[in-house]
């Protein structure tokens, strides 16, 4: 059948868009069907049954600070996954505590996908309630300030702007905070 | 009697006389925006390095020119040249005049619209947020348009081809323009698409990221080098029958592998087995292009010291295997532990997207720009120059990357070492990056400066004969 396809192009065209299709509906129309996690969100509130948590929708301002992450570019240098790998789960852990493997019903609410391909600073997964305000104010002014070495760009026009700093930081204290994996409520604001 | 026959039959096999002003446009515009995506890339590899070099202006940011040198890269110069070689060898593979040069030029000047939009749009901090897709909306519904206008004018010439008989590089434009459209349209717009969030999202994003390198840049890059080196080498190619295998297993197994992006990630454990289970299979439709790239060379491999364009060509070839020999063992749960998300991956897509396509694009615009601009390369021992700078930046990038990305993966894997250790060691290895980059960039630049001179040369030439 493929032999026709030398010397007529209508026959290429349905093989060469049949080939492609098989693979290409199969990987992704197909997975959000089968796998019901990909649009459920989070929630348990039975801790019997594991972890407990809620994961909730974004409030504004949580949001026009999404955005300033999406503008900013920041998914080019912060991957958002806790990968089932030991390290991941340590390097994103805080106080002693390892951080919960990330899991498709955290992400549902998220209308950019920022799991990112390259990760020059620290994964941000889990990085809600880790530090306050005012931490990030002065690390977004100079990063090398508070963590030296770093290579991160300064943002002061975010810093020294309270609404988009605010903004911001609500953004980044929701990171991971679906699940309640740290003891005794322990989080920064 | 005698004589009005051998006019009939002159004027019957007459061959085509080609303007080709759609090529010359696209390949002498695609030239110019490498040199612009270059300074891009040094720009934020010396970032690496001083993290404070225009740090504090806004537009300057890395996440902010990171989008322009990518898309850049992929578009204004690659693709571009691509569609250019297009337009230079399918009317040539058909036996007749482009369908239309009047809408090839039009597509140019879409095109530059395009670029010059991405440019404004990406620093002023307008991304669309996801990787590769990342202009926004309506300058991707630009790039659709004129996308059908390159299918339509490709597909037409195809339709009115003199030779029924399609040669392996005519399929080739013919499966880059037919995927492209799909591929496109499931990263720039099905990604939006309302309840489409996280997960989800994520997987449609890495099915175009992965084959906007799997389905555009390799098919319209294997179409070029399949052209270029029987063409360069005066060699006929080794084996048809192997460019078939070769073709449809590409056609097949490569839309399958997007999710080996998130191994280990947050995205299904069975969806992650299919594509690391496909990205192995990869190997097949590579081991049928190389080998038969290989084989045509057989017995001419002399030919190389002479022949700038076959330099380009055969080292594109070694570069390209070598990469899609990385890609499937990068998907493999084991090393994907070690090398996923560390400096390893610039250097795998460097290797692919530099050493491998943008070595036949320059290859086949070396070969292409004499030819229709009717005249000789300005200077031979430029282009070997360009091709040495080329060779060993690119070499000395990937290199420095894989070994730093590979150590740097190690140390993560080690938590007991502070995540910023790790940056400060990694110094040394950006250091190296930024140098290559200037190789590299030295290589643009003479590359550029050797095909306008031999553009205006011509130019001059034919004015001084008129």
């Amino acid at each position: 059948m493929l032999g026709k396809t030398d010397s007529n192009a209508t026959w290429f065209i349905v093989a060469a868009l049949g080939l492609f299709f098989i693979g290409g509906l199969l990987t992704t129309v197909a997975p959000p069907l089968l796998d019901k996690s990909w649009n459920t969100a989070f929630v348990n509130h039975d801790p019997s049954k594991g972890m407990t948590g809620e994961l909730k929708p974004y409030t504004e301002q949580e949001n026009r600070g999404y955005a300033i992450y999406i503008r900013e570019g920041c998914k080019y240098c912060h991957t958002q996954q806790v990968r089932t790998l030991e390290a991941d789960t340590v390097r994103s852990g805080w106080k002693g505590v390892k951080a919960p493997v990330s899991t498709p019903d955290e992400f549902v609410n998220d209308w950019r996908q920022t799991f990112g391909t390259k990760r020059t600073g620290p994964d941000l997964a889990r990085v809600g309630g880790k530090y306050n305000k005012q931490w990030h104010k002065a690390h977004f002014n100079n990063p090398r300030d508070l963590v030296p070495g770093s290579i991160m760009p300064p943002f002061p026009w975010i810093a020294n702007n309270p609404q988009e700093l605010d903004d911001l930081v609500a953004y980044l204290q929701t990171r991971g905070r679906a699940k309640d994996w740290r003891p005794d409520g322990d989080y920064e604001k | 009697m005698a004589a009005s026959t051998t006019d009939m039959a002159a004027s019957a096999s007459a061959p085509v006389v080609h303007t080709d002003t759609s090529a010359k446009c696209f390949i002498v515009g695609a030239i110019c925006y490498m040199v612009v995506a270059g300074m891009f890339a040094l720009v934020i590899a010396s970032k690496f390095v001083w993290p404070e070099f225009l740090g504090s202006v806004q537009y300057f940011t890395y996440g902010r020119m990171r989008p322009v040198h990518v898309n850049g890269v992929l578009f204004g110069w690659l693709l571009a040249a691509d569609m250019g070689l297009a337009f230079f060898l399918v009317p040539r593979l058909c036996g007749v005049k482009l369908w239309s040069e009047k809408l090839g030029v039009a597509t140019w000047f879409l095109w530059n619209v395009i670029i010059l939009s991405a440019v404004v749009t990406l620093l002023g901090g307008y991304q669309k947020g996801l990787e590769y897709a990342d202009l926004p909306t309506w300058v991707s519904v630009l790039v659709v348009i004129a996308w059908v206008m390159f299918g339509i004018n490709i597909f037409g010439t195809i339709a009115t081809r003199k030779y029924q008989q399609m040669y392996v590089s005519t399929w080739y434009i013919m499966g880059t323009i037919l995927w492209t459209a799909f591929v496109y349209l499931t990263g720039n717009f099905a990604t939006l698409l309302p309840g489409v969030t996280g997960v989800n999202q994520a997987n449609l994003t890495w099915m175009y990221t992965h084959n906007a390198v799997g389905l555009i840049f390799t098919p319209i890059g294997l179409a070029i080098a399949y052209y270029f080196i029987p063409r360069s080498s005066n060699s006929p190619l080794y084996s048809h029958k192997l460019s078939m295998i070769g073709f449809w297993s590409l056609a097949f197994v490569y839309v399958w592998t997007g999710a080996h992006h998130m191994i280990h990630g947050p995205i299904s454990q069975w969806l992650q087995t299919i594509s690391i289970v496909f990205s192995v299979m990869l190997l097949i439709p590579v081991w049928a292009v190389v080998y038969n790239f290989i084989a045509t060379m057989k017995g001419e491999w002399h030919q190389l010291s002479d022949n700038v364009s076959l330099k380009f060509l055969m080292s594109g070839t070694i570069f390209y295997l070598l990469t899609c020999f990385q890609g499937p063992m990068q998907s493999l749960r084991s090393v994907n532990a070690i090398t996923s998300k560390t400096d390893w991956i610039p250097g795998h897509a460097h290797m692919a997207v530099l050493g491998a396509f943008s070595f036949f694009a320059m290859a086949g615009v070396y070969h292409v720009i004499p030819r229709v601009f009717k005249t000789s390369l300005h200077s031979d021992a430029v282009a070997n120059w360009s091709f040495w700078l080329f060779l060993i930046g690119g070499l000395s990038m990937f290199t420095a990357l894989w070994l730093g990305g590979f150590w740097q993966g190690l140390l993560w894997n080690n938590p007991s070492i502070p995540f910023i250790d790790t940056v400060v060691w990694l110094r040394p290895v950006w250091i190296v990056r930024l140098l290559s980059g200037v190789l590299v960039f030295s290589g643009m630049v003479l590359f550029l400066y050797n095909i306008l001179a031999t553009v205006v040369g011509a130019k001059r030439h034919a004015a001084a004969q008129a």
